[in-house]
């Protein structure tokens, strides 16, 4: 006799699974090869058209280039910081709570948003950044820091979803920290190791699966990034992402085939490259 | 690990300045007149608060503060709805997946979990489709389904490892006593789960509130678009004074940024039972 109760249990779950998840990736995995347009039906299987057309278009492939370097600067950066942070917070210490408290908050809040509060810090008339620096009169006049030049504007930008994304990744390096027994850095200690010594042969190394899953999510986030060129740099080309462009092209072109094509490279991309990174970073460690 | 002795403190005032300086100064701003905030250098005090763009953005008759108002309505709306349908069926399902067995279990959970891989706007232009279909584009229903539909894997998983984790020795005795499977999820596995359960609600809430894109494409006006959107929306036109957006802009983070310094317990261990397996 079968039983019926777990299935009634999972059943919503499942129902919204398979129809608003699966069967919708399944839509952007197989309409990427039709001709899609509401403007212009009918639709029609097109092969790869899709995919040469975007690689043709210049707009595509600058947001490409722009979308490389928000995932290389803030996949290091948000790292980099987050073990910074991690190690910081590793042993206890009078108000440690209260800073972990103050750690997670730019991860709560909303990205388009943490965007208008940063344009107060970028602007060039009014911003933090522009009085700070000539204050100290590092600049003669107020700067237009963004929309200028490419690679400062995306590193601008970027900083902001760092400033998101690195809480969850400290987080995450601090959970791996917690579980190395003290014993290690005890007897690195009476075996004369420096501090720095003790951080790269002990910390490091044990860290890596911590290191790996944070990098993981910071490779989605900023492969996937769109709240904050949107809102700081709008659609200029000096900062748009390309899930920008997949929503210009498939909202205000209404192109929906290929803005499922789109859409289905940055997955793939966004899978290959989750996986290569816990291919080389991620390291099992048993204690 | 031996620290020299600068380094704790480096990296505290690091993790202070970098988290508040800039709720700092949209905070300092807001509290400014247009006028003042256009001085250089800048006022780092504001020389005579005032929560006068507060006022004009919650008060009046005004277009941008019935705009402002309506779009508040529609965020907490979209939120609390969908943070408590997310919660009812991801526990149902946890506990069926935590602890029965039943024919296909581990097939059907990693077919939720497979979706985690998924970057969240894959599905964005086929669920704008099914929802345009539906004629549900612009409702609160639509939105809603959608939140859910992408918070629920995350939401099962978190759930699924806290209740794995309990002592299953409570639940026998149950059993023994006579209790159904229902009446031992409510009357046993519910009361121990509740931090899980608490944390959950307080992630997917903060998601939620978080959301940009998915309501851009899935609202067309004020009678569903969150704030996000709105806000995002007076900032591309450039006619609001910066310091009626930097007001606005602490109207949209003071709801997490409380929930986030006040419950920031329940949200750290959920993420770290939803990430770390």
């Amino acid at each position: 006799m079968v039983d019926w109760l777990p299935y009634s249990l999972i059943a919503p779950l499942m129902i919204f699974i398979v129809g608003l998840s699966l069967f919708p990736a399944g839509v952007t995995l197989v309409e990427s090869f039709f001709k899609i347009q509401p403007l212009d039906p009918p639709n029609r299987f097109n092969g790869l058209e899709n995919f040469t057309t975007l690689f043709g278009d210049p707009a595509v492939r600058s947001s490409m280039a722009n979308t490389g370097l928000y995932v290389v600067i803030g996949v290091v950066l948000s790292t980099v910081l987050g073990v910074v942070m991690a190690v910081t917070l590793q042993k206890n210490f009078r108000g440690r709570a209260l800073l972990i408290a103050v750690l997670i908050l730019p991860w709560a809040l909303p990205g388009v948003v943490e965007g208008i509060v940063w344009s107060g810090i970028w602007d060039s008339n009014t911003g933090l950044l522009n009085s700070v620096l000539s204050s100290f009169h590092l600049i003669s006049s107020y700067q237009v820091f963004l929309g200028q030049k490419q690679l400062l504007t995306i590193f601008l930008i970027e900083l902001v979803q760092v400033w998101q994304i690195t809480p969850l990744s400290a987080l995450l390096v601090l959970a791996a920290l917690q579980n190395i027994p003290g014993e290690l850095y005890e007897a690195a200690s009476l075996d004369g190791a420096s501090p720095w010594a003790a951080f790269r042969r002990i910390t490091l190394p044990l860290i890596r699966p911590g290191i790996a899953i944070a990098m993981v999510q910071a490779v989605i986030a900023t492969l996937n990034v769109f709240d904050q060129p949107y809102v700081l740099n709008g659609s200029a080309s000096t900062g748009a992402s390309l899930t920008m462009q997949t929503y210009f092209i498939s909202f205000q072109n209404l192109n929906f085939g290929e803005g499922y094509a789109l859409s289905l490279l940055i997955t793939v991309a966004t899978l290959v490259i989750s996986l290569g990174v816990v291919k080389f970073v991620y390291r099992p460690v048993e204690f | 690990m031996r620290q020299r002795s600068w380094a704790r403190p480096a990296g505290v005032a690091f993790i202070l300045l970098w988290s508040l300086v800039p709720l700092y100064w949209v905070l300092n701003t807001s509290l400014q007149t247009n006028a003042q905030i256009g001085t250089k250098p800048a006022h780092y005090l504001p020389p005579t608060p005032s929560l006068a763009n507060y006022v004009t953005l919650l008060s009046g008759d005004g277009e941008l503060a019935s705009s402002i108002r309506q779009s508040t309505v529609n965020i907490f709306v979209e939120c609390a709805v969908s943070t408590l349908v997310t919660v009812i069926i991801a526990t149902l399902a946890a506990y069926a997946f935590a602890r029965m067995t039943f024919r296909g279990k581990s097939i059907l959970f990693y077919a939720v979990l497979a979706t985690m891989a998924f970057p969240a706007y894959t599905t964005l232009i086929p669920l704008y489709q099914i929802m345009s279909s539906l004629g549900l584009v612009n409702t609160y229903a639509g939105i809603i389904l959608v939140y859910v539909s992408g918070f629920l894997p995350l939401a099962t998983w978190i759930l699924y490892n806290y209740m794995s984790s309990l002592p299953i020795a409570l639940e026998e005795a149950g059993y023994v006593d006579g209790a159904g499977r229902m009446q031992v999820l409510r009357h046993v596995v519910l009361p121990l789960a509740r931090p899980g359960i608490i944390s959950t609600a307080i992630i997917t809430f903060l998601f939620a509130w978080g959301q940009f894109l998915f309501p851009l494409v899935l609202s067309s006006d004020l009678s569903t678009q969150p704030l996000t959107v709105v806000i995002a929306a007076l900032q591309g036109r450039h006619v609001v004074p910066f310091s009626l957006m930097s007001a606005a802009g602490v109207l949209a983070v003071g709801v997490p940024a409380i929930i986030a310094v006040v419950l920031n317990r329940y949200i750290v261990s959920g993420l770290l039972t939803g990430s770390v397996k």
